[in-house]
C-alpha cells in the first residue's frame, strides 16, 4: 500500500506545489504553496504543445501502432506455431521470444547500425555500405523504426498470451463445428478467435501499456530528430531540474493506461487477473492441417524468427568488433572492446569489456540488484500468494491481490518518477532513498511484484489445503507448517518466479534510468551511456553481455519447467 | 481410547448461507456415526467444525468431556489440542515426505524420542500390512496403499476420535468394499468413537453404527440403520435413502369410514391414516407385490419396463399418470405393455402428512407421539 499509494498521492502533491528551483520559472513562487501554476503552464502554456501535446500525440501514435502490430504479428505466429502442423515449432518458440528476452534498446541499437544516416552525424550504417546511397530520413529515426522496433521486442509478449489461450482451447470445439461442415476460416472466424477473444483483449492492453512506457527505443532513435513521447520528455524533464512538469507527464501516462484498463474491463466485463491467469492445462488436439502451405508458412515463420532474433544480434556482435565502426572489411576486424587494454587513441579511453572497471562494477551492482529483488520479490510473492490462495474471499486478500498488481498499471518510466518524488528527500522515519541501491531493490521489488504474487498464488494454489489441515489436526503450528510443508511444495515454482524475476531486472532500463547515481550504475544505464554517447561498439558489447546473461537464465527457467517442476506437480497431484 | 461428543446448537453461516442451522448431537462413545447427506447439506462443515478446521458462529462443542468450541464463552481450541485424528478425502500425504515421515510428523510434533517415533511408525505399518513400504514416497504406491498410509497417519497419534472426510470415494469400485470391512474392523479393535462423512448411502448402511442424515443444515433423522430405511422420518429421509427410490404418492384419505387412500382412479387400504387428510404414501418397491392375477383390493397397472439385475428384477409400472417401481425376486415372465396386479403390505406402508411431510403414527396415535419418536429415534433404535 505504502509502496503503491503513497508515491502516487505524492506525485500528484508534487506537480500542484511549488517546487525548490521552480523560482526561476515564476517571481511569484514560494516554496511548499499550492499552486495551479504548473498545469496551466503544461496544459496552456505557450510551451504546452511541445512539452505535452506533442509528445502525448507522438505516444498514443507509435504505442497503438505498435501494440496493434505486435497483436497481429504475435496472433498468427502463435495460432501456427500452437494450432497447425507446421514443423520446426519446438525450436521456433523459444526463438520467437527472444526479441523480448533481450533488453529492448539491443534492437534499437541492431537497427541504428543498419540504417545509420550521415546526415545526421556520425558514420554510414551498413545499408549505405552495401547499397552506396543512404537510406532515407524516415526509415533511420522518427515514428516508422520506433514503430517497427517496438513491434519486434513486444511482439513476443502477445505471441505468449494468445499462446497459453489457444493451447488451452479445446480442439473439440472446432471438432464439432468441423462435423457440422462449417469451413476452416469459418471456425476460425466464429468459434475460435470469440473463444480466445478475452487473452487477445488482455494482450492488446498489456502490450499497449508497454509500449507506451517504453523509454529506450524512442529515445534512441526519435531523439537524433527531435522526435519525442512522453517517456522520452519525462525523462528530459526531469534532467533538466523541472520536477513537476515530468511528473505531471508521468501522470498523463498513468491516466492512459488506466483509461485503457478500465476500457477493456468494461467492454469485456472482467476484471485485469481475469486476463493475467488465462494459461492453465496444455490441451493438445487436433491440429489444423496447411497441407500445400506447411512449407511456405515454416518458411515465413522461420525467415521472421531469424530476421528478429538472430540477426540483430549476429549485427550488434559483428559491429563489437570493428575498430572503427561503420567499415567492414577484414582489416578492421579487433577483439579490443571485448579484451584491449584502455588506449586513448580508441573510445576516449575506454579499456576494453573485461578489463573495464566500470563496467565489471556495473555488473557486479547488476548481479546482485538482480538477485536479491528476485528473492525478495519471490518470498514476498509467496507470502502474498498465501494469504490471497487461503483467504480467499476476505478482505484482506481482496486487498493485497489488487493493490499487488497495481505496478501493472503505471508504465515503468512513470513508476520511477513517483518514487523519484517521494525518496528525493528524507521524510519522517524514511531516509532520502534517492541514489542508494536500497531504492533501485524496492523499485525492482514493487515493480516485479506483480509477477512474484502470480508465481506465489500458483505456487500456493497447487498445494492441496488439505495438506495443510492434516498437519494442523497433528498440532502442527503456522510456522511449522509454512516451513515444512508449504515452503518445501512451494520450491520448484518459486525458483522459476525468482529466476523470472532475476532476468527482468537485469534488462530493465525504463524503470531505473531515472534513479541511478555514478556510484549504483547497473550495466543497462552504462550501455544506454554509451549508446547515448555514440560509443557504439562498447554499448553493443554490453548489450550483447546481458543478453547472454538473461538468454542463459531464460533457458534455466525453461530447463527448470521441464525437468523438477514437472515432476514434483506430478508427485502432489 | 472412548470419548463423547457433544454438540449444541452449532450454528454456522458462509455468508447468507446456512450450512448448520442450530444443529444439536451427541455421539455416544465407541460409536460408528454416519453423516449422510446430499453435497452442501452441511455434513462436511459439521465434521470440519468438530475438527476446528472450520470456526461456527454459535454454540458449543465439547469432546470427551472437555469443552473445544463455545461461542458464548469464546473458546475455541485449536485443531492439534483435540485430540482428534482425521483422514481426508484426497488423504492429504505430504508428496515430498517418505511413508514413514508422513506417519511420524504427528508424534515428531509431540517431541517424542526419535525411537519411540520409529517403533511406533514400525508398529501401525506393520498393523496395516505395510511393513516395508516406509521408505518409499505416496507417489511410488498405489490408491488403496496412499489410503492406508492415511489411515496409519490417524493411528499413529492413538486420538481417541476419528474424522472421517469420504475416505473411500477415491478408490475404485472393488477395492472400496474390501476397504469398508477393513475400516470396520479397524473401528472395532480401536473403540474410538468415529464421525465418518460420506454422500454413499450403502457406505453409511453397511458402516454405520448410527446414521444421521442431514440436509440444509438440519438433521432430518438420526437412527440406527436398519430404522432409517424402514421407517423415514419424513419425506426427504424417505426419498433419499433407498435405491431404487421409494415410491411416494400424493394421496387423499376417503371420509366414508372406508379408511382408505385415493391415488389417480383407484384406491388402497389405509390402516389408521386420519380421515380425509391429504397425504403422502411411501412403499419401498419391495413392498409393492405383483400378481400375474386379479386379486382383492389389487389394481390393474401395465408393465412399462423390466430392467432384469441378477438376483432382482425392477420392474417399472404404470397406470394413467402413476408410476411405481417394484423389486421382484421372484422369476416373473413379464412383457412390455402386459398388465398385473398391484397390492400393497399395509404393514410396511408409511404415511407422511401432505402438508409438513413428517411421519405419521403408524396405528392411532396422534402426530405429537411420532414427532418425539422421531426425535429419540436413535436412542431407541
Amino acid at each position: 500500500m505504502y509502496l503503491v499509494l503513497v508515491p502516487l498521492a505524492q506525485l500528484i502533491w508534487r506537480t500542484v506545489t511549488w517546487g525548490e528551483g521552480d523560482r526561476r520559472l515564476s517571481p511569484a513562487a514560494v516554496e511548499g504553496e499550492v499552486t495551479g501554476f504548473h498545469w496551466m503552464e503544461a496544459f496552456s502554456g505557450p510551451s504546452s504543445n511541445a512539452m505535452l501535446f506533442e509528445p502525448l500525440a507522438n505516444s498514443l501514435f507509435t504505442g497503438l501502432f505498435a501494440a496493434v502490430f505486435a497483436l497481429l504479428l504475435g496472433g498468427v505466429l502463435a495460432w501456427v506455431v500452437t494450432r497447425t502442423d507446421m514443423p520446426g515449432t519446438s525450436w521456433l518458440r523459444p526463438l520467437l521470444i527472444v526479441p523480448y528476452v533481450v533488453p529492448s534498446f539491443a534492437i534499437a541499437l541492431a537497427w541504428e547500425t543498419l540504417f545509420k544516416s550521415p546526415r545526421i552525424g556520425g558514420l554510414p550504417g551498413l545499408y549505405e555500405t552495401v547499397l552506396g546511397f543512404g537510406p532515407p530520413e524516415w526509415l533511420s529515426y522518427g515514428p516508422t523504426p520506433i514503430i517497427i522496433t517496438m513491434t519486434i521486442h513486444y511482439f513476443p509478449f502477445a505471441f505468449l498470451l494468445i499462446c497459453g489461450a489457444l493451447a488451452s482451447l479445446d480442439s473439440q470445439l472446432e471438432e464439432s463445428a468441423e462435423l457440422l461442415g462449417a469451413s476452416r476460416w469459418t471456425i476460425l472466424r466464429k468459434i475460435t478467435f470469440p473463444i480466445v477473444a478475452p487473452a487477445f483483449a488482455a494482450a492488446a492492453i498489456l502490450t499497449f501499456g508497454k509500449t507506451i512506457g517504453t523509454f529506450a527505443l524512442p529515445f534512441l532513435l526519435g531523439q537524433p530528430v527531435q522526435y519525442a513521447t512522453l517517456a522520452t520528455r519525462l525523462f528530459s524533464t526531469l534532467n533538466q531540474g523541472l520536477d513537476a512538469l515530468g511528473y505531471i507527464l508521468a501522470l498523463v501516462l498513468i491516466a492512459i493506461t488506466a483509461l485503457a484498463v478500465y476500457a477493456s474491463s468494461r467492454v469485456l466485463g472482467g476484471n485485469l487477473n481475469r486476463f493475467e491467469t488465462i494459461g492453465g492445462k496444455g490441451f493438445k488436439g487436433q491440429l489444423t492441417r496447411l497441407r500445400n502451405w506447411r512449407w511456405p508458412i515454416f518458411g515465413a515463420t522461420a525467415a521472421v524468427a531469424l530476421a528478429v532474433a538472430v540477426f540483430p544480434l549476429l549485427l550488434l556482435g559483428y559491429q563489437t568488433l570493428m575498430l572503427v565502426d561503420g567499415f567492414y572489411g577484414f582489416d578492421n576486424l579487433t577483439l579490443h572492446y571485448w579484451i584491449g587494454e584502455s588506449d586513448p587513441e580508441l573510445a576516449e579511453g575506454e579499456p576494453g569489456l573485461v578489463r573495464n572497471d566500470v563496467i565489471l562494477g556495473a555488473t557486479w551492482i547488476t548481479l546482485k540488484l538482480a538477485f536479491i529483488s528476485a528473492a525478495i520479490c519471490s518470498v514476498v510473492g509467496l507470502i502474498i500468494g498465501y494469504i490471497v490462495v487461503r483467504d480467499r474471499g476476505g478482505w484482506i486478500a481482496k486487498l493485497l491481490d489488487q493493490i499487488s498488481f497495481a505496478p501493472f498499471l503505471f508504465p515503468a518510466i512513470a513508476f520511477a518518477a513517483m518514487y523519484l518524488s517521494l525518496f528525493a528527500e528524507a521524510r519522517g522515519p524514511i531516509p532520502a532513498l534517492y541514489g542508494t541501491f536500497t531504492l533501485l531493490v524496492l523499485i525492482s521489488v514493487v515493480n516485479r511484484l506483480p509477477y512474484g504474487v502470480r508465481t506465489g498464488t500458483a505456487a500456493v494454489a497447487q498445494i492441496g489445503r488439505e495438506l495443510e489441515e492434516a498437519a494442523e489436526i497433528q498440532g502442527a503450528s503456522w510456522m511449522r507448517r509454512f516451513r515444512q510443508i508449504v515452503l518445501p511444495l512451494a520450491t520448484s515454482g518459486l525458483v522459476a518466479g525468482m529466476l523470472v524475476s532475476f532476468v527482468g531486472v537485469m534488462r530493465e532500463l525504463s524503470l531505473i534510468i531515472l534513479l541511478i547515481t555514478p556510484s549504483t550504475r547497473v550495466l543497462m544505464t552504462v550501455g544506454f551511456r554509451y549508446a547515448e554517447e555514440d560509443q557504439v561498439q562498447l554499448g553493443n558489447a554490453l548489450i550483447l553481455l546481458v543478453t547472454v546473461l538473461t538468454l542463459a537464465g531464460q533457458y534455466l527457467v525453461w530447463r527448470l519447467g521441464k525437468g523438477r517442476l514437472a515432476r514434483l506437480r506430478e508427485r502432489s497431484g | 481410547m472412548e470419548a463423547t461428543i457433544e454438540i449444541r446448537d452449532l450454528t454456522k453461516r458462509f455468508g447468507k448461507v446456512v450450512a448448520l442451522d442450530r444443529l444439536s448431537l451427541t455421539v455416544e462413545p465407541g460409536e460408528f456415526l454416519v453423516l449422510l447427506g446430499p453435497s452442501g447439506c452441511g455434513k462436511t462443515t459439521l465434521l470440519r467444525s468438530l475438527a476446528g478446521l472450520e470456526t461456527p458462529d454459535e454454540g458449543e462443542i465439547s469432546i470427551g468431556g472437555d469443552v473445544v468450541f463455545s461461542a458464548p464463552r469464546g473458546i475455541s481450541v485449536p485443531p492439534g489440542d483435540r485430540r482428534v485424528g482425521m483422514v481426508f478425502q484426497s488423504y492429504a500425504l505430504w508428496p515430498h515426505m517418505k511413508v514413514k515421515d508422513n506417519i511420524g510428523f504427528g508424534l515428531r510434533v509431540q517431541k517424542l524420542p526419535r525411537q519411540e517415533v520409529e517403533a511406533r511408525v514400525t508398529t501401525v505399518l506393520d498393523d496395516l500390512a505395510m511393513g516395508g513400504l516406509g521408505e518409499r514416497y505416496p507417489s511410488q504406491l498405489s490408491g488403496g496403499q496412499q489410503q492406508r498410509v492415511a489411515l496409519a497417519r490417524l493411528l499413529a497419534t492413538r486420538p481417541p476420535v476419528f474424522l472421517m472426510d469420504e475416505p473411500l470415494s477415491n478408490l475404485d469400485a472393488r477395492l472400496r468394499m474390501d476397504m469398508r470391512s477393513e475400516l470396520k474392523r479397524l473401528h472395532h479393535d480401536t473403540g474410538a468413537t468415529t464421525v465418518y462423512v460420506t454422500h454413499d448411502q450403502s457406505e453409511a448402511m453397511t458402516m454405520a453404527s448410527v446414521v444421521v442424515v442431514m440436509n440444509e443444515g438440519r438433521i432430518q433423522q438420526m437412527a440406527p440403520p436398519g430404522q432409517i430405511y424402514r421407517q423415514p422420518a419424513n419425506v426427504f429421509v424417505a426419498g433419499f435413502i433407498g435405491m431404487p427410490r421409494i415410491n411416494l404418492l400424493a394421496a387423499r384419505t376417503l371420509g366414508d369410514g372406508r379408511a382408505r387412500f385415493e391415488v389417480g382412479d383407484f384406491t388402497l387400504p389405509a390402516p389408521g391414516a386420519p380421515p380425509n387428510a391429504k397425504v403422502f404414501v411411501g412403499a419401498r418397491p419391495e413392498d409393492v407385490m405383483l400378481s400375474l392375477e386379479p386379486a382383492d383390493d389389487a389394481v390393474e397397472f401395465q408393465v412399462y419396463a423390466v430392467l432384469p439385475a441378477g438376483p432382482e428384477t425392477i420392474v417399472h409400472i404404470r397406470r394413467g399418470e402413476v408410476t411405481l417401481v417394484a423389486r421382484e425376486t421372484r422369476q416373473l415372465e413379464l412383457k412390455m405393455d402386459q398388465s398385473v396386479w398391484v397390492g400393497f403390505d399395509p404393514a410396511a406402508i408409511n404415511i407422511y402428512d401432505g402438508a409438513s411431510g413428517e411421519l405419521l403414527p403408524p396405528e392411532g396415535g396422534s402426530r405429537r407421539e411420532a414427532a418425539s419418536r422421531m426425535a429419540d429415534g436413535g436412542r431407541t433404535g
